[in-house]
């Protein structure tokens, strides 16, 4: 099941970017390097901004919870966990469309709505990594007069370090290959992240060895990520 | 004092960054009239709400459940003896399914939809719903699979033992005690996929265009036409399952759940 409708393409599709009209050739490889290449450099910046701007609210807004729990504000934060990429879109781009024009559909418009969608998920990963952290150590740095502030970046992200490795690999690759939230932002012209130029390249160009080239890319960038993710699952 | 203050402001900018965005959706779903340039509606109602109802949002909504409720029936009926097989049984490839079951997640989904679909043209299956159900089968079983292998980890493997002291077979150990014991695991994740195959978005887009619409696509297509308060509308309506889920499934679902959640 999972072969004949994943395994299966995810083969086919790698097959076909490196073949054109039967014949195999690395020709899809050059175009994506003479027209995409500009592409693969934005979504990486985009996803690498999401994920420093997921972090940047998510670490100090954990780091605050696991020092004095409350229900409100833990609740709100997982919120996005449940609001479906396509309504993140919608919602983000309508929210910043009347009050900041000019953002929705710019790379910081998209990257914003990224790190919101994956706010939830890194709340939720750095909780259960700073909760499981034993509260000896967070007396004894209260002891040694450390504020909240003090207390997150000296003691609870070094100790969950590899947790926040995870989490941010996690989230990196997934924004690396976004795809509803920047077409439901909208397509300006200029620069696209790699998975909408997958989409036109074969739905509209109806060239599915380019798309497949440009698929390869995203799935060699996000294999790097993969890695990671897996052996530390496996351990 | 202070410790108050800090609370009421953490909870207001936690609620302006979370809320915001969802607010908003509310206010375009009530503004009959907004023109460019003005930082609030000329003028709120529900026209957008009650054309909604009355007209062609309906049919996708009804196609949506049809085949989030296939998609439940056949993703529980292959995760339900695949999970059980996965956590107790040890047999060679085993770490190698587990690793297939894990490859959705990792790579992205785009590239192989769109291949999926080229080859879907080929069986016929492109636009249709079997089509849709197919794709949608990818995810449901992920998130099937490794939800069953967690909850029947959790289950005592001594009480089946127990069952086969007593002279019962593995089948009937396996329906009789295993089953019954994972019965709330089954729903979670029956609920789990159930909501996955409602909003998924990019395989239906791909492989059921132009003629399987369900609710994220026809979004998709209002917003594309600028017709955003019917965007808004829909975008709210599909929140609806989450905001259930969230609510009443917090404290049941074990936060293992809530990570799959995140790739929704």
């Amino acid at each position: 099941m999972l072969g004949l409708v994943f395994l299966w393409p995810l083969a086919a599709s790698i097959l076909a970017s490196f073949t054109r009209a039967g014949q195999p050739t690395l020709a899809n490889y050059e175009t994506v390097w003479r027209l995409y290449l500009r592409d693969v450099f934005y979504t990486l910046g985009i996803a690498a901004a999401g994920t420093a701007l997921t972090f940047a609210i998510a670490i100090p807004a954990c780091g605050w919870l696991r020092a004095r729990a409350f229900g409100p504000v833990e609740f709100l934060l997982k919120v996005p966990l449940f609001v479906p990429f396509v309504v993140v879109g919608h919602a983000l781009r309508v929210f910043l469309g009347p009050w900041a024009p000019g953002l929705a559909g710019s790379w910081t418009g998209i990257a914003v709505a990224l790190a919101w969608k994956h706010l939830g998920l890194a709340a939720l990963l750095m909780l259960g990594a700073f909760r499981a952290i034993d509260d000896s150590y967070l007396e004894a740095a209260r002891n040694f007069g450390a504020g909240t502030g003090r207390l997150t970046r000296d003691v609870l992200v070094p100790m969950a370090a590899p947790s926040i490795a995870v989490a941010s690999v996690l989230i990196f690759s997934s924004m690396l290959a976004s795809f509803s939230i920047p077409l439901m932002m909208g397509r300006g012209g200029g620069a696209q992240m790699l998975m909408i130029d997958v989409y036109y390249r074969f739905g509209q160009h109806g060239d599915f060895e380019t798309a497949a080239a440009l698929g390869v890319v995203g799935y060699v960038l996000a294999m790097g990520a993969a890695l990671v993710y897996l052996r530390r699952l496996t351990r | 004092m202070t410790r108050l203050i800090v609370r009421a402001a953490a909870l207001a900018v936690a609620a302006f960054v979370i809320v915001g965005p969802l607010a908003s959706l509310v206010v375009w779903s009530l503004a009959e009239r907004w023109t460019t340039g003005s930082a609030w509606p000329q003028r709120f109602g529900l026209k957008y709400w009650s054309r909604m109802l009355s007209g062609d949002f309906l049919e996708p909504l009804r196609l949506g459940i049809v085949i989030a409720v296939i998609v439940t029936v056949l993703a529980l009926l292959m995760a339900v003896p695949l999970g059980y097989a996965l956590a107790r049984l040890s047999f060679p490839g085993r770490a190698a399914v587990l690793l297939a079951f894990l490859m959705p997640q990792a790579f992205p989904q785009l590239p192989v939809f769109a291949s999926a679909t080229r080859e879907f043209y080929r069986w016929g299956l492109a636009g249709t719903v079997s089509g849709v159900v197919l794709v949608h089968l990818v995810g449901a079983l992920v998130f099937a699979v490794w939800t069953m292998t967690a909850v029947f980890r959790a289950i005592d493997p001594a009480l089946e033992e127990a069952a086969w002291n007593l002279g019962a077979s593995t089948t009937r150990a396996f329906l009789g005690v295993a089953l019954p014991l994972a019965t709330p695991g089954v729903v979670a994740s029956a609920v789990l996929v159930f909501l996955y195959s409602l909003d998924e978005f990019t395989g239906t887009l791909l492989v059921g265009a132009p003629f399987v619409t369900t609710l994220p696509v026809y979004m998709y297509t209002a917003s594309q036409g600028y017709e955003l308060q019917i965007a808004s509308v829909t975008a709210l309506v599909l929140m609806v399952p989450g905001a259930v889920l969230l609510l009443l499934l917090e404290r049941f679902l074990k936060s293992e759940y809530l990570v799959f959640f995140g790739q929704l």
